[in-house]
C-alpha cells in the first residue's frame, strides 16, 4: 500500500475521531476543530464524577450544537482494560474510527531523581504504555473502518528535547517522538500514518503548574505563547491529504520559542 | 521571627479574594472554615491557582508538595502510603502532630490509618492554608538580606520591604519548611 491509497476517500461520510483527554485544553481545542471540520469526535476523560467529565458534557453539547454526533467515553489509557472499553465504545457509537489523537497526559512535578517508584511507574503508565495500549487498541476498529484515510497523532511537548525544571514528562515525549517514527515505518504498511505534534508554551490549565516550577516563565513576551487553537490546526492539517509526504515527524508548534537561545529581557 | 507586620485576618482576607478569583465565587460566601474542596468545590489545579495568586500577593513560594510526599521523599516510600495509596499509621501520627500543634481540632478527628490519600485535600480550610501562610511570613529574618539593617515595612500591607533599601524580604520556601518540621519531630520523636 502507497500513500494514494491512504488518501483515498476524502469526500465520503463523516470522519470518526478518538481524541484522548478531551476535556479541557489542548485537547477539547483539538476535538472542537475536527468536529468543526465536519468529523464526529469521540471525547475521553480520565475519571467519572469529576470535574473533566463535567467539562467533557460541555464540550459535547458544543460539537453537537456544530450539528457533528459527540460521544463521550470514560477511561484511564493506563489501564488496558480501561483502553479496550474506551476505543470499543467509541468506535461502536461513532459507527467506525479514522483517527486518533494521544493527547491524554499525566505526570507529577519533580526533579527525576526525586520520583518515588509509585511515581516512576505511574508516569510510564499513563504516557508511555498507556499510548501503546490505545494504539494497539485502535488498530482493528482502524483497519475496518471504510472510506477514510487513517491517521495517529501523538500530542508531544518540547520538554522532549529540552531541560525544564521538575518536568519528568518531557523525558516521556522524547520516548513518545521515537515511538512516532517506529509506528510510522510499521503502520504506514496497513494504511495508518503516524505524525505528532510537539507544542511550545501553551497556556492550558497545566501552565498553572509550569509557573510554579519555572521562575520567569511570567517574563516570557505574550507573543511567544502558543494557542490551543494553533496546535490543533496543525493535528488537522497532518490528517489532510496536503500532509502526504511527512510521515513519523514531529511538527513543532511554538512560534519560534526554541529557535533562540537568546532573548532580550 | 515572628513577625507583626502582617496579622493573620489580614492572611485570611487576601487567601479568601485569592480562592475567590480561582474559582470565581462570591468571596463573601467563603468563610474562614469553609474546606476548599467540599465547601468550594476547589479541584488539584485550583489549588496551584490559589498558591500562585497568594505567592504574588505576599511575595514567598508555597509549598509544592504535600506532607506526604514530602515524609515519603524523606523517610521511605511506605512509611506515609501504602501499596493502595492509603495512610499509614507513621503518617497518621506524624500528621496528628502537625494539626495538633495548629490547633485543627476538627481534622484530627477525621485523620485515621488506612484513610484514601485523596480524603486528605478536604481537610484543607482556609483557616489551615493561612496558617502555612503565616509559617512562612515568620521565617522573616533579623536584618535585611541585602543592607543588613533591620527596618521592615510592609507596602500594601502584605509585601515586606526593608525601610532602608527598598529590598523585598527573603523567606523560606513553604517545603523547605515542611522538611525543617519532619526531620525536627522525627529526631525528637522517632516516629517513623
Amino acid at each position: 500500500m502507497d500513500m494514494q491509497d491512504i488518501e483515498k476517500g476524502t469526500d465520503s461520510p463523516p470522519r470518526k475521531v478518538l481524541v484522548t483527554g478531551s476535556s479541557r485544553g489542548i485537547g477539547a481545542a483539538i476535538a472542537s476543530a475536527f468536529a468543526g471540520s465536519g468529523s464526529d469526535v469521540a471525547i475521553n476523560f480520565s475519571k467519572q464524577g469529576g470535574r473533566s467529565e463535567e467539562q467533557a458534557k460541555r464540550l459535547a453539547a458544543e460539537i453537537e450544537a456544530m450539528g457533528r454526533k459527540a460521544v463521550l467515553v470514560a477511561g484511564d489509557i493506563s489501564q488496558k482494560d480501561a483502553v479496550k472499553k474506551l476505543f470499543s465504545e467509541a468506535s461502536e457509537n461513532l459507527g467506525g474510527l479514522d483517527v486518533v489523537v494521544l493527547n491524554a497526559a499525566r505526570a507529577p512535578f519533580k526533579p527525576i531523581e526525586r520520583l518515588l517508584e509509585r511515581e516512576l511507574r505511574a508516569l510510564v503508565e499513563t504516557n508511555y504504555i498507556g499510548n501503546i495500549f490505545c494504539v494497539q487498541e485502535a488498530l482493528p476498529y482502524m483497519e475496518r473502518s471504510k472510506g477514510h484515510d487513517k491517521h495517529i497523532i501523538f500530542i508531544s511537548s518540547l520538554g522532549s528535547r529540552f531541560y525544564n525544571p521538575a518536568y519528568p514528562l518531557g523525558s516521556m515525549k522524547a520516548a513518545m517522538e521515537s515511538v512516532v517514527r517506529d509506528l510510522s515505518e510499521t503502520l504506514f504498511k496497513r494504511g495508518v500514518a503516524v505524525n505528532a505534534v510537539s507544542g511550545g508554551l501553551v497556556k492550558t490549565d497545566s501552565f498553572k503548574v509550569l509557573r510554579q516550577f519555572i521562575d520567569g516563565i511570567e517574563r516570557i513576551p505574550e507573543g511567544l505563547f502558543v494557542m490551543p487553537e494553533e496546535i490543533a490546526d496543525v493535528v488537522l492539517f497532518l490528517c489532510s491529504p496536503s500532509s502526504r509526504g511527512i510521515r513519523g515527524q514531529t511538527i513543532v508548534v511554538d512560534r519560534g520559542l526554541s529557535n533562540s537561545l537568546h532573548r532580550n529581557a | 521571627m515572628r513577625q507583626a507586620l502582617i496579622s493573620d485576618d489580614k492572611v485570611i482576607e487576601e487567601l479568601k479574594k485569592a480562592a475567590a478569583e480561582t474559582l470565581a465565587i462570591d468571596v463573601a460566601s467563603i468563610k474562614a472554615d469553609s474546606s476548599l474542596v467540599k465547601d468550594l468545590g476547589a479541584e488539584s489545579l485550583d489549588f496551584l491557582d490559589i498558591n500562585y495568586r497568594v505567592e504574588q500577593t505576599f511575595a514567598i513560594k508555597m509549598a509544592r508538595h504535600f506532607i506526604i510526599e514530602h515524609i515519603e521523599e524523606m523517610f521511605g516510600e511506605g512509611t506515609a502510603l501504602d501499596s493502595d495509596g492509603r495512610l499509614t499509621e507513621k503518617a497518621v501520627k506524624l500528621m496528628k502532630i502537625r494539626l495538633d500543634a495548629a490547633a485543627e481540632g476538627a481534622a484530627l478527628d477525621t485523620l485515621k490509618p488506612g484513610m484514601d490519600m485523596d480524603a486528605l485535600p478536604v481537610m484543607i480550610t482556609i483557616r489551615s492554608m493561612a496558617g502555612s501562610i503565616m509559617d512562612i511570613l515568620d521565617t522573616l529574618p533579623e536584618n535585611c538580606t541585602e543592607c543588613g539593617k533591620s527596618a521592615w515595612k510592609t507596602e500594601n500591607g502584605t509585601r515586606i520591604v526593608c525601610g532602608a533599601c527598598g529590598a523585598d524580604a527573603v523567606y523560606k520556601n513553604g517545603d523547605d519548611l515542611i522538611k525543617e518540621w519532619l526531620q525536627k519531630t522525627q529526631d525528637e520523636q522517632k516516629i517513623v
